[in-house]
């Protein structure tokens, strides 16, 4: 175990207990000045999101026996894992539907804009050295961190208005509206006051958010189980109140009305925060509260070219995506039985509109892979935001300066990301494996789940080269790249809600391989995204080989 | 002799900024060349040119023979690179740094390596990010050191470095000099490039406006006289080549053009000298002399 070293701060208690928080006012007017795009995306865009769930889902439902269509799925175990419990089902609304099975998202968001928001001002601040002059003027030791849970405060009240009038503003109740907003608000707040803790931990704004975004995510699992406990009226439905986005969801706006669980929510924002401030004073500026460790003198012996620069770059996110994507395909699979089980006990006619019940489990394992597939395109996206960073922090400079030739830099990243892709689509389906068998007491769909993870390699690759193909032409764009995945998500799982056109879900690269094992895999699309790909990566060689370095 | 860079009249933009405008330079082989100019005065961007990271918009490179742009991988076997704002990756140590730029370079001797890092005192067990400038700089150093190469390209290498480390440097690069190495070596600080340097090249925005040894570019320059006379010294005044003569009560202080000194000393012996300190220029009235009088038009790209 690490021995965890505290370095108690020789400075004499500031008299009348002032000082620890001089600054903050003129640090929030800075965050709030430094903020000026990403507060109103952030707290606009989660509440555009909301009102488009809304308008889509109006458009959607023209009689109630559309609003009793929905009521079968979302109503189900299954329903419950990626919606929440269901209050108010059995007499469905569409204000009630929206609060209980779309929440959650916007909720989640919600969640990671408090955790983002913190860390990016305070450890990533640190970690950058900025911090330090800010420091060294005449600012008080707590300043930074009151600044920014003020600042994510802010932001989770102004979610919380946005959210309650949109809902009051399309006619529904106002005091469920408000609350239902709060109860997006508080997810916002508890997860803030979390990332004021995991900010202390570690030297590295990553893995502040990394961990503070683990529980976020262990957040989203409890109350899944806990949920599908509920519906089914068996098992542990107080998982749900382990969660923070459990207390949201168990508000029951539009149904019970009641405003106590989001005390639970408050009351942990500030037990955390009050953590985080303590922490804060037990360590060093700069340092985390675990101590680094001296590293090796030499180079290993196969730390001797491009490929493997790139391999030792990408190796520590590759160990934590394969770790994060075995747990979650356990996860997800140990979920299957209670599924199936929700099922049978439904209605007869209910489980034909399913598709029946063997469809069903392949529907559930096929839709898994997609997600898989998605969560695996962020990696690769990520790991192509690894090598801009490499270049606009200098050190693409140095590599570049050696025998080492600009295409073969660029190619070794995207080699390392390509092999990484398959190798985290089979640990992922691998975990779902496992998780089914066990859960199912039944092998038999292990084989079928890791062609279908696998199977989206390609999908995944043609996502990677077009990142490459940006980052190459236009390095600032790079981001864009988001939007494909983003597409990819929406049609892969709103598609038939929404009614998109299967013309326009056609543009999605991950639309075509087929979610094995409800459907075949598509050798044609493995065979032309593959293709397609290659030539794409190349393209992006070629361009990148013409650019200079130091581009913007 | 042969020439290791030569560079002959190349253009540089960026955007409508003129960084390089009609720069020659040409480096002979197994000299110390010293590339002297202030911030934004092109240094960088033509050593950037050099290693074919950046391509000149006009005018022809040679390095080592070959085109920096065409043949860079070929090339950068043969040279090693210190930036002057050196950035390692955060999560490898400096060792491990120092092998892979040797590795990626074409090997290292592992025995002048671990001699380096004693000489330079750095412990290469500390991970990138924990290191000062000072220590990011060492550990690219010691890379270039290291590696048994034709050509040492150096952007103002000795930034955030002390004093005892500056002296290391400077015996290293004597050594690289003994050993045959061509060096090129941007810097603003002048005593160190005053000690080194074989040739002085001096840039200002974006061109080569003086060039030459530190003995010839002293003849373009005035040397500073302090002297305490017997007699009345007003008639130095009227001597070719006397500049800002002050006498306050027997103690002269002038400045007087190179060529003209010999002249100028043999008439300040006939005054009765009682004292005499005459300084030679340093590089900074060098630069004062050239760059002194414009201030304000600094504003070119680095």
């Amino acid at each position: 175990m690490a021995t965890v070293t505290v370095h108690r701060p020789v400075v004499a208690t500031p008299g009348r207990g002032g000082g620890r928080v001089t600054g903050t006012g003129t640090l929030l007017r800075f965050m709030l000045r430094r903020d000026r795009i990403r507060f109103p995306a952030w707290t606009l865009g989660l509440a555009l999101l909301m009102g488009y769930f809304a308008t889509a889902l109006e458009t959607f439902v023209e009689s109630p026996a559309d609003l009793e269509g929905l009521t079968a799925f979302s109503g189900s175990p299954a329903g419950a894992l990626f919606g929440g419990p269901g209050f108010g089902f059995d007499d469905l609304t569409i204000e009630r539907f929206l609060a209980g099975q779309y929440g959650l998202y916007v909720a989640i968001g919600a969640g990671l804009m408090g955790l983002l928001t913190v860390v990016r001002h305070t450890r990533a601040e640190e970690r950058s050295g900025r911090a330090e002059l800010i420091r060294a003027s005449v600012v008080g030791r707590h300043a930074q961190l009151t600044a920014v849970l003020v600042l994510a405060a802010t932001m989770a009240a102004v979610v919380a208005i946005l959210i309650g009038g949109l809902m009051a503003s399309r006619g529904y109740d106002l005091g469920g509206s408000l609350l239902f907003g709060a109860s997006v608000g508080a997810v916002a707040l508890v997860f803030a006051g979390v990332a004021a803790v995991t900010a202390q931990l570690s030297e590295y704004p990553r893995a502040a958010s990394g961990t503070a975004g683990a529980l976020l995510g262990a957040a989203f699992v409890l109350r899944g189980l806990g949920d599908m406990a509920a519906v089914q009226g068996s098992g542990a439905s107080w998982l749900s109140w382990l969660s923070p986005v459990g207390w949201s969801q168990q508000t029951a706006p539009y149904v019970h009305d009641r405003w106590w669980p989001l005390v639970i929510s408050l009351a942990v924002t500030v037990t955390a925060a009050a953590a985080g401030y303590a922490l804060s004073a037990r360590r060093d500026f700069g340092a985390g509260l675990v101590p680094p460790r001296p590293g090796p003198a030499r180079a290993a012996a196969w730390l001797d070219g491009p490929l493997a620069l790139a391999f030792r770059l990408h190796r520590a996110s590759l160990i934590g995506w394969s770790v994060g994507l075995l747990a979650a395909g356990l996860a997800y699979g140990s979920f299957t039985q209670p599924l199936l089980d929700g099922f049978t006990d439904a209605p007869e006619d209910m489980v034909a509109i399913m598709g029946g019940a063997e469809n069903l489990l392949d529907g559930y394992l096929g839709t898994m892979g997609l997600t898989m597939a998605l969560a695996v395109g962020v990696y690769a996206v990520l790991a192509m935001q690894t090598l801009r960073a490499e270049e606009s922090e200098g050190r693409a400079e140095s590599v570049l300066a050696t025998a080492v030739s600009r295409s073969a830099w660029i190619g070794s990243h995207l080699v390392v990301t390509a092999v990484g892709v398959p190798w985290l689509l089979l640990v992922a389906g691998a975990g779902m494996g496992v998780g089914a068998a066990v859960s199912t007491g039944d092998a038999g769909s292990f084989g079928g789940l890791l062609l279908g993870h696998v199977a989206h390699t390609p999908a995944v690759w043609l996502l990677l080269a077009a990142a490459a193909l940006l980052y190459a032409v236009v390095p600032r764009m790079l981001p864009l790249i988001w939007v494909v995945l983003g597409y990819g998500l929406i049609v892969g799982y709103f598609a038939p809600i929404l009614e998109i056109p299967t013309s326009a879900g056609w543009l999605s690269p991950f639309a075509h391989v087929g979610e094995h094992p409800l459907e075949d895999v598509s050798v044609v699309a493995v065979l032309v995204l593959t293709g397609l790909a290659a030539v794409t990566a190349q393209v992006a060689r070629l361009v990148f080989r013409r650019d200079v370095v130091g581009r913007t | 002799m042969t020439t290791a860079i030569d560079i002959q009249h190349i253009d540089k933009h960026f955007g409508r900024t003129k960084a390089l405008d009609g720069l020659d330079l040409q480096v002979e082989t197994g000299t110390v060349h010293g590339f002297l100019g202030p911030n934004g005065a092109g240094k960088s961007t033509t050593i950037r040119i050099l290693l074919g990271l950046l391509r000149a918009d006009r005018g022809r490179v040679r390095l080592l023979g070959g085109d920096p742009w065409a043949d860079a991988v070929r090339l950068h076997r043969r040279l090693a690179y210190v930036p002057g704002d050196v950035e390692l990756w955060p999560n490898l140590t400096g060792g491990e740094a120092i092998d892979l730029f040797a590795r990626l370079r074409g090997g290292t001797d592992p025995v002048r390596r671990d001699e380096l890092c004693q000489r330079f005192d750095l412990d290469p067990r500390k991970k990138g990010r924990t290191y000062s400038k000072g220590n990011r700089q060492k550990v690219a150093l010691i890379a270039a050191l290291a590696s048994d190469v034709d050509l040492l390209l150096l952007d103002e290498p000795t930034a955030g470095l002390d004093p005892l480390m500056e002296a290391v440097f400077q015996e290293c690069i004597r050594e690289a000099c003994a050993a045959g190495r061509t060096v090129l070596l941007s810097s603003h600080v002048l005593a160190q490039v005053e000690v080194l340097a074989d040739q002085i090249s001096i840039i200002r925005q974006g061109r080569i406006v003086e060039t030459g040894s530190l003995t010839e570019l002293r003849h373009l320059t005035r040397t500073s006289v302090d002297a305490i006379v017997d007699s009345p010294a007003a008639s130095l005044a009227t001597l070719a080549g006397v500049h800002g003569l002050q006498d306050t009560n027997g103690h002269v202080r002038f400045e007087v053009d190179g060529d003209h000194l010999a002249v100028v000393i043999r008439r300040l012996g006939d005054l009765g000298v009682r004292g005499l300190t005459v300084r030679p220029p340093t590089l900074e009235q060098l630069l004062l002399r050239h760059y002194g009088d414009e201030p304000a038009r600094h504003g070119a790209v680095a």
